[in-house]
């Protein structure tokens, strides 16, 4: 039975940065013990649950995506602003009269390319998120903004304390920092038993 | 799993600096802002394998599966006895190996269920795509019926209860099987 308790946390998202026609999409869903990653690809869909009891770390790495769709859309319409412009002169000039064309042209660019890079920067930096648990370490494509991935990270994380406690980053970093001291190195060569005679191998 | 953090971006070890920040901390080899996020579970040594017990006293309740191993808890669906190598516990329920696949193959066991099908959403692909090639609609309305039919008391899906797409696309077939009565009869009579 579908369960009431699912809060949604991200919207569904192409896991692919160019995969705007692509069928497999992903989202996020809040549960009472658990979050619910929904891999949709066509008519299946396909579940993972996350504890939070079993949730080790969250990791957010910015990412370049946002400039990159800066500068693509910042290239496309100044390039087809200058055409517009040059056009627009040389025709208004030649016949001495104004030309509505090339006007109408950058307005429909603008429309088309302004609107979704001022989208982009309204939106703010983009990131990738992964999560990890004993088991294994997956990705949440649907979380692709660092604005968003905060406020999914203050929302969840009061009831992933509630369900295994809290650490600060101090503790986190004394612990790390005592697993690394207490190793023993896997490249250090076996200790002999009795100086000149060679190792066992047992 | 060790108990340790790298970079997703370069892979090094991450041991101080960068952990439970509230804003983003460069990393220290690459650079790239990172929020990590850490909690006690990195740190929870993995609990180890329970290895079951024989049967001591003549007449004590032995496992269903192991008859030489003494019982500790009875399935909670099944209800066999179970020793400590064939108890599965999940959510505080005790299932033995058998119920335990069964109940993720049919789906009983909901916390299991991890793929679905939405028959939704190929209901409704299948009564607007055909409309394209018209003549197939004649197929493919009945069949959007069924499914719609057939599907309707079923779960749409682990978090949706919507079932808005079955409603437009039984609609939709119903209209093109009506079209095609009209179509037919019109036939007819210009036949006749």
């Amino acid at each position: 039975m579908p369960d009431d308790q699912y809060k949604r946390l991200t919207r569904e998202r192409t896991s692919q940065l160019f995969g705007v026609a692509s069928l497999a999409r992903t989202s996020l869903w809040l549960g009472t013990d658990h979050l619910l990653l929904i891999e949709a690809n066509g008519y299946t869909e396909s579940y993972k649950r996350f504890y939070f009891r079993d949730i080790q770390a969250i990791l957010i790495r910015t990412t370049p995506t946002r400039q990159v769709w800066n500068w693509v859309l910042g290239s496309i319409l100044a390039f087809i602003s200058l055409c517009c412009l040059a056009g627009g002169l040389v025709t208004s000039v030649r016949d001495q009269e104004w030309v509505s064309g090339p006007v109408i042209v950058f307005l429909a660019s603008l429309l088309l390319l302004g609107l979704p890079l001022l989208i982009n920067n309204l939106l703010g930096t983009t990131c990738a998120c992964q999560i990890r648990t004993a088991v294994q370490t997956e990705r949440l494509p649907s979380i692709v903004r660092l604005a968003q991935a905060n406020k999914i990270l203050n929302r969840i994380r009061p009831l992933i304390e509630a369900a295994q406690g809290q650490l600060s980053g101090e503790e986190v970093a004394a612990r790390l920092q005592d697993f690394q001291s207490f190793q023993p190195s896997p490249y250090a060569p076996p200790a002999a038993e009795s100086p000149g005679v060679p190792p066992v191998i047992s | 799993m060790k108990p340790t953090i790298s970079c997703p971006q370069c892979r090094i070890l991450l041991l101080e600096g960068v952990f439970n920040r509230p804003q983003p901390t460069p990393c220290p080899s690459c650079g790239t802002p990172l929020v990590i996020e850490v909690f006690p579970a990195l740190f929870r040594p993995i609990a180890p394998g329970q290895s079951a017990e024989a049967v001591m006293v003549e007449g004590e309740s032995s496992c269903f599966f192991h008859p030489q191993k003494k019982a500790v808890v009875p399935c909670g669906s099944c209800g066999r006895f179970l020793c400590a190598l064939c108890d599965c516990a999940l959510h505080g329920e005790h299932y033995c190996p058998t119920c335990l696949e069964t109940g993720k193959s049919k789906g009983k066991i909901k916390a299991l269920k991890n793929q679905h099908t939405r028959y939704d959403r190929l209901a409704l692909t299948l009564s607007i795509v055909p409309v394209l090639f018209f003549y197939v609609t004649l197929i493919t309305a009945p069949i959007v019926l069924y499914m719609t039919f057939r599907y309707w008391k079923a779960p749409v899906s682990q978090v949706s209860k919507s079932r808005v797409r079955f409603i437009i696309a039984g609609v939709l077939a119903a209209l093109q099987l009506i079209g095609w009565t009209v179509f037919f009869i019109m036939l007819g009579k210009s036949h006749r």
